[in-house]
């Protein structure tokens, strides 16, 4: 008896601390739940896996770019080794960062090969005017369609693309146009030659407006080798008629002539710029990326969830009418058909609910809506073994055994195949949280936790709760546990 | 005892009735895969396919205004930029005209800002609180696809090598079949879904077959134990205990079905709507569960 008046203290200190933990560490909703946007990352490796290395590498610089662009309490984390999670929360727009976080941001000085030059006149004038196409599509666009006009930039795009003897792969006119600007800007890359200084050598990046005209222009800061690298190449070339370009994931956005005063020492003093008609949006995104640096791996987005702040929070209010009345109809049932035991198993399913919740946020565990399906569904689990035990109980009492020894041996019999069942429901978690998505995570994280503390609240709660029943003397009548036309026949 | 199920004379009708249903379950899955439009065993999701899945409310005074969605659609077509966007677009009016659920393929996150704004234009204004967005791309469909087959036979792996050591191979082959048969037949049921109503399984639909099959082993292992420790004090003959165990487990496994289905019934009702049809799916499955516990693996055990 005093081992059990032991647990009762147990179990009533777990109770308060449970309370506590609740009270002094709210729990941490899923963005389903609080609204807010969540964008997944794909790693892109083509040949082999991605290494943890590389993973941590893709990471870090995620990270800076994130920081960077002052996204508030915002959460990025690894999933399954090739894949990142970034959770923005509230109503932040993820245009900004898919586009800021999908680049690989490689930064490459390079010099211009020699006897080029026609070449690269050539390709930077059909650049212009495919940049004032894009122009005047815009304006097109921002004031009503003119379909004649939009013919007249159609037919523009069809003989430079034919120039260049290209066929784009995209369906709309805007589409095609970025395409082709693509195309140019690369093919003025394949007449520059790489050098050693890369953004690697960038300590800094910066932005600020130009000072002739609206435009943006991106400063770069050189550490001290850099610097020296950026003096070598500029002398190399100064005074010649070949440029240096500036180039971006493999697209050349600016090309510059170093001129003949820089012939003896090169442009010292560690710091560019790069004038490249940017706008503001474009500066500042250009400047976040370079100073979080090159992706080790270039990322894709491969998936992007938004919820708003309104459904989210009827999300929670759904989830708390379906957790509660599940919980109320399942206690109506016990109470129903087995009375005190019926009762003492309510009392467990209530301890079953605060010690849940309290190792959610002691884990912690992220509340998601299937994680509250993980918890609703746990809550019948959890009444399984009571169920086991008092059937066990019933027929002891049936047999004619005392109140006591039948309690005894309920318990003692059914505990076998309760653990035994249990085992099966773990084993399915254990898989889905091993190997399931990020959504499929939280329900087998809710449901498995359900089924190991229903263990303890069903098995060791309820006998206790039970044993200090029957110390009183009015609650130790057989009637009390057996519907009386049951207990007749 | 209260209750007296008959299953010694029954077993020729179980065992058909079970067959049956099985048949009518690939017949589905057999239709499913040859005669429909996805030419697949069930209906996948964009979870699956990869997709944008759009759901806005509108703000209204009082009642919304009504629109044809082909008029919407019109009208989208004159005012998008990118027409691209618009190629296999699927649009619906629910609730009284108050909410807009838009399904397209794969969009960029710009293509579906613009594509909203549009909407907007239309048939605002919109509340955008109320927005519910997903963007999935191919590429993660298919290794969600690959991931949850796999989750599924790790898993039914896992508890098979736990059933086959835990009893003996009668008990553990039938523990299985009764398994298997819970799960075909959900997945059935949902492949007639698909056909009909063109209902979409998703992710979650995997889940739920993983934890229907948890579920369905745990009934299944309960009744095993019970017509193990009867056979062993040997009061009866063999298939009269087992007639006898059934008897006696018939409350437990009702009753925690039933405890099980409350809370589910209650997601049904109450809960938010991306947990309808799982929460549907695991009803059946723990109605199936329970009937192929009771009646059917015993039965299996019977001799003639």
């Amino acid at each position: 008896m005093k081992r059990r008046q032991g647990w009762l203290f147990f179990i009533i200190f777990l109770l308060t601390l449970s309370v506590y933990l609740l009270i002094n560490y709210p729990l941490q909703l899923g963005l389903d739940l609080k609204g807010g946007s969540q964008l997944t990352l794909q790693i892109i490796k083509e040949e082999g896996k991605v290494t943890r290395d590389e993973l941590e590498a893709v990471n870090s610089v995620i990270d800076k770019r994130v920081n960077n662009l002052g996204v508030s309490e915002s959460n990025l984390q690894t999933l399954g080794g090739d894949q990142l999670i970034l959770e923005l929360p509230g109503e932040q727009n993820p245009l900004v960062a898919s586009r800021v976080l999908g680049k690989t941001a490689l930064l490459e000085f390079r010099t211009q090969k020699e006897g080029t030059s026609t070449d690269l006149k050539t390709l930077q004038l059909k650049r212009l005017s495919i940049k004032e196409l894009i122009e005047q599509y815009s304006f097109a666009e921002k004031n009503q369609n003119d379909d004649n006009f939009l013919k007249v930039i159609q037919d523009d795009l069809k003989d430079i693309e034919q120039e260049f003897n290209y066929s784009s792969t995209s369906n709309d006119l805007y589409g095609k146009l970025i395409e082709i600007k693509k195309y140019v800007n690369k093919e003025i890359t394949n007449l520059f030659i790489k050098t050693d200084l890369s953004g690697k050598d960038l300590i800094n990046a910066g932005r600020r407006q130009e000072q002739t005209n609206s435009n943006w222009e991106v400063l770069l800061t050189f550490s001290n080798s850099g610097g020296e690298k950026f003096a070598e190449i500029t002398k190399s070339i100064a005074g010649t008629n070949q440029l240096l370009a500036i180039i971006l994931d493999g697209e050349s956005i600016s090309e510059a002539s170093v001129g003949n005063q820089f012939a003896s020492t090169g442009i010292t003093g560690g710091s560019a710029t790069i004038s490249g008609n940017f706008s503001a949006e474009n500066a500042r995104e250009l400047e976040v990326q370079l100073k979080g640096g090159s992706l080790p791996l270039p990322i894709e987005i491969v998936e992007t969830n938004t919820i708003g702040a309104l459904l989210g929070s009827k999300n929670i209010l759904k989830s708390l009418y379906a957790a509660i009345s599940g919980l109320i109809f399942v206690g109506i049932f016990m109470i129903f058909n087995y009375r005190i035991l019926g009762f003492v198993s309510v009392l467990s399913l209530v301890l079953y609910g605060f010690f849940n919740l309290a190792l959610y946020s002691l884990i912690p565990v992220t509340l998601t809506l299937p994680g509250i399906s993980g918890l609703i569904l746990s809550i019948g689990m959890a009444v399984d073994a009571n169920i086991l035990i008092f059937e066990r109980i019933r027929e002891e009492l049936y047999d004619g055994n005392t109140l006591t020894r039948s309690i005894d041996s309920g318990f003692q019999r059914a505990n076998s195949s309760i653990v035994d069942g249990h085992i099966t429901t773990l084993l399915s978690c254990l898989v889905l949280f091993l190997l399931g998505t990020n959504f499929v995570k939280g329900f087998a994280a809710t449901l498995g936790i359900g089924v190991l503390i229903s263990l303890f609240t069903s098995l060791n709660c309820s006998k206790t709760i039970l044993r200090f029943f029957i110390t009183y003397q009015s609650l130790r009548q057989k009637n009390l546990y057996l519907p009386k036309n049951n207990f007749s026949n | 005892m209260k209750y007296n199920l008959e299953l010694i004379n029954n077993k020729r009708k179980i065992i058909s009735f079970s067959t049956f249903l099985i048949l009518l379950s690939l017949l589905g899955i057999l239709y499913s895969t040859f005669n429909t439009s996805y030419k697949k065993p069930i209906n996948l999701g964009m979870d699956f396919l990869g997709g944008n899945e759009l759901r806005i409310e509108r703000i209204c005074e009082e009642e919304c205004s009504n629109f044809s969605p082909d008029s919407v659609l019109g009208n989208l077509k004159e005012i998008s930029k990118n027409k691209k966007v618009l190629n296999n677009i699927k649009l619906q009016f629910q609730n009284n005209n108050k909410l807009i659920s838009i399904r397209t393929p794969y969009l960029s996150i710009e293509e579906s800002n613009n594509l909203i704004s549009n909407l907007d234009n239309i048939v605002g204004p919109l509340n955008y609180e109320s927005k519910d967005s997903r963007l999935i791309g191919p590429k993660l469909g298919k290794r969600l696809l690959t991931n949850c087959v796999t989750s599924l036979l790790v898993s039914l792996f896992a508890i098979s090598l736990y059933i086959t050591i835990r009893f003996d191979k009668k008990y553990a082959l039938f523990a299985l079949l009764a398994l298997f048969h819970d799960l075909l037949i959900v997945f059935g049921i949902f492949s007639w879904l698909g056909i009909i109503l063109s209902v979409e399984v998703n992710s979650l639909f995997a889940v739920s077959l993983l934890t229907i099959a948890g579920y369905s082993v745990n009934d299944t292992v309960v009744i095993f134990d019970r017509i193990r420790e009867n056979l062993k004090s040997k009061r009866e003959g063999y298939n009269e205990t087992i007639q006898l165990s059934v008897n006696e487990s018939f409350r437990r496994t009702t009753f925690t079905s039933i405890t099980t289905l409350i809370p589910l019934l209650s997601i049904i009702l109450f809960g938010s709507y991306s947990l309808f049809w799982f929460s549907l799916a695991l009803s059946l499955g723990i109605i199936v569960g329970s009937y192929s516990s009771i009646l059917l693996a015993p039965s299996l055990l019977l001799k003639d």
